[in-house]
């Protein structure tokens, strides 16, 4: 008989919390053993004895034996998780689901689209193709935040943006005195950017409204359903495509996901809900 | 087919005494108007059913309790007997088993609870109300997913093996109880196999309007908005629907201190079933959670997994306390698409 428990998770522990903006915060963990994860998987987060919620790891997927949750304080679990402190001990599981078929990116023009929180996995995947750069012909990444204060990962933005071949645009919908990049939200940034949509993918990320006004102005621009990916949130419980809380039509988001290609998922019933 | 063993309603009953104490053995006995499992014991060998439709419980409870510590050692213990499973729960066990003993994420506590039971399954001698496993594809006799087949024909117990498992408690069986004088095999088992053609006959007959539900996905996906409000309208998201189905599964992990997590079944019928954090839920109307069973066990199931998602126990309409009928709904739905789409 099988032997391995899939619902125990592994203890890990949580060694810094760095403050992103007034309601996101990063979670840096070490795991009582290396751990795995391909950009875009996600992990299930315990926080012992009171839940467990579904995040993508930001940090880098070459990096195993440390690994960064940021987390935007959202519910009950999240709430709890940001009054942590170092020290305390969680619980992983995972990776579960399908991540960024970042293999199939590489040669082409790469398009990343991130909203709010949605820069966590974003991030992610943009440390895996700042590690695969010579294979890459141009990534561009455009930003949109509430206002400046919402806008997170800022020394990593300066860090990105004295990569070669890496571009990088953010806007806010609500300036303050300070600001000096744009204005308004993340879908107006298609029009100032140079994309060239032959032979090159689209990646969405962020609140359901920005995805599903960004996938609108990508096929607008000349993108193809089957040049768009997203990673989709749903209420992901178990991780194993059993507790069906994160159906989504024919798929579970947890096992088939969160990663989808948009031709997949397009006919699909409440994609954006 | 494996072993065949006949012995008399006074013997098989010593039979069940001796081998009670040894095993967990559930069978149905009846309570009122229905029946269900209850464990067996020298207080109710007398009380047991025989071939008659359907416990209320269906099987998968025993293999998925409704609450579950899944984090703890798996305790030894005694092996299980269950008599008297129907064969629209043992065709059940299909896709529960593709979805928990999937090779990706198997699930130590429904394969510890599989390996460690024994089934006999019995033949329906009579049709309920709402049974419509006929419309499902499935035979009102055990064909899969049992050990044994038991059948009681007057005084007499007619005893079938189907696995290493069934066979092995067959020879207990032999031990404790003799087999009677040849010939009366042949004539019950023939009886046996007549009285399936009549059962089955009667429930096709009886479900003569209802869809095939194992391709009514098309006709779900074609239907209106109109059809599911009016359903949709006595219901009050109770979800004894899927909590007496026996292939719906859904549940929730709730942590306890210690990182251990219990399993307990949830039902896509109760609100905030798939509320995220930031808010957003696309079941939060109560007509779009009542589709959203028809549109997972008719639609997207199918597309998922080989087995069926319903195998027409009728549970679901006997259980309904809003007095809504799955099968007038697909009747509905199946004479609205006959009337806009007409063949011929």
């Amino acid at each position: 008989m099988n032997n391995y428990n899939i619902y125990k998770p592994l203890k890990a522990k949580l060694v810094e919390v760095i403050e992103e903006s007034p309601t996101i915060k990063s979670f840096v963990l070490e795991p009582e053993r290396d751990f795995s994860f391909a950009t875009g998987q996600f992990i299930e987060l315990t926080l012992n004895g009171t839940g467990e919620a579904p995040f993508t790891p930001s940090s880098s997927p070459l990096v195993k034996d440390r690994i960064e949750i940021t987390i935007m304080k959202a519910g009950y679990v999240t709430e709890k998780i940001h009054r942590l402190m170092p020290g305390e001990i969680m619980g992983i599981r995972g990776p579960y689901g399908r991540g960024y078929p970042v293999d199939e990116f590489l040669g082409k023009e790469i398009l990343i689209l991130g909203g709010g929180c949605g820069f966590a996995p974003l991030r992610s995947l943009l440390y895996n193709l700042e590690a695969e750069k010579e294979k890459l012909r141009k990534v561009t990444f455009c930003y949109g935040s509430k206002n400046p204060a919402e806008c997170i990962y800022e020394p990593y933005i300066d860090n990105l943006r004295s990569i070669d071949k890496f571009e990088v645009y953010r806007t806010v919908d609500k300036p303050d005195k300070t600001w000096t990049e744009n204005v308004g939200v993340v879908t107006m940034l298609l029009d100032k950017v140079k994309v060239n949509t032959e032979d090159s993918v689209a990646v969405v990320c962020g609140p359901p409204v920005m995805m599903k006004f960004g996938v609108k102005k990508l096929l607008e621009t000349g993108y193809s359903d089957t040049q768009i990916y997203l990673s989709m949130e749903k209420n992901m419980s178990c991780g194993l495509g059993k507790c069906g809380h994160c159906m989504m039509g024919e798929y579970f988001v947890c096992k088939d996901g969160p990663v989808f290609r948009y031709d997949e998922i397009k006919d699909q019933p409440d994609i954006w809900k | 087919m494996g072993k065949m063993h006949v012995i008399s309603m006074s013997q098989w009953r010593t039979v069940i005494l001796q081998l009670a104490p040894s095993f967990s053995f559930y069978a149905p006995v009846a309570f009122n108007s229905s029946q269900d499992y209850e464990l067996i014991g020298s207080h109710n060998t007398d009380d047991i059913i025989y071939n008659h439709p359907k416990p209320s419980t269906p099987l998968k409870t025993f293999f998925l309790p409704v609450k579950e510590n899944v984090t703890l050692d798996i305790p030894g213990k005694k092996q299980t007997i269950i008599m008297g499973a129907p064969a629209c729960d043992l065709a059940a066990l299909d896709i529960l088993d593709e979805m928990y003993l999937n090779r990706d994420y198997t699930d130590m506590y429904y394969q510890s609870r599989r390996d460690n039971t024994i089934i006999a399954g019995y033949d329906c001698h009579s049709v309920l109300e709402n049974c419509h496993c006929t419309s499902c594809g499935v035979n009102p006799f055990p064909e899969k997913n049992m050990d044994l087949i038991l059948t009681r024909l007057d005084e007499w117990i007619y005893i079938q093996g189907f696995s290493a498992k069934g066979d092995a408690l067959m020879d207990k069986i032999r031990e404790y109880g003799d087999s009677p004088q040849a010939g009366r095999n042949e004539n019950g088992f023939a009886r046996i196999e007549e009285i399936r053609s009549s059962v089955r006959a009667t429930l096709t007959d009886k479900n003569n309007k209802l869809p095939d539900y194992r391709s009514s996905g098309p006709l779900i996906g074609r239907s209106g908005h109109r059809i599911w409000q009016s359903y949709a309208s006595t219901c009050v998201s109770c979800g004894a629907c899927a909590t007496s189905c026996p292939t719906c599964s859904c549940f929730l992990l709730i942590d306890r201190p210690g990182f251990e997590k219990v399993r307990q079944l949830d039902a896509c019928q109760y609100p905030g079933f798939e509320r995220v954090a930031g808010g957003e839920d696309p079941l939060g109307e109560l007509p779009a959670r009542f589709k959203n069973r028809y549109l997972c066990k008719y639609v997207w199931k199918p597309l998922k997994f080989k087995s069926v998602a319903c195998t027409g126990c009728g549970r679901c309409i006997d259980t309904c306390i809003g007095n809504i009928s799955k099968n007038d709904l697909l009747e509905e739905l199946a004479h609205e698409d006959r009337i806009k789409t007409p063949t011929g």
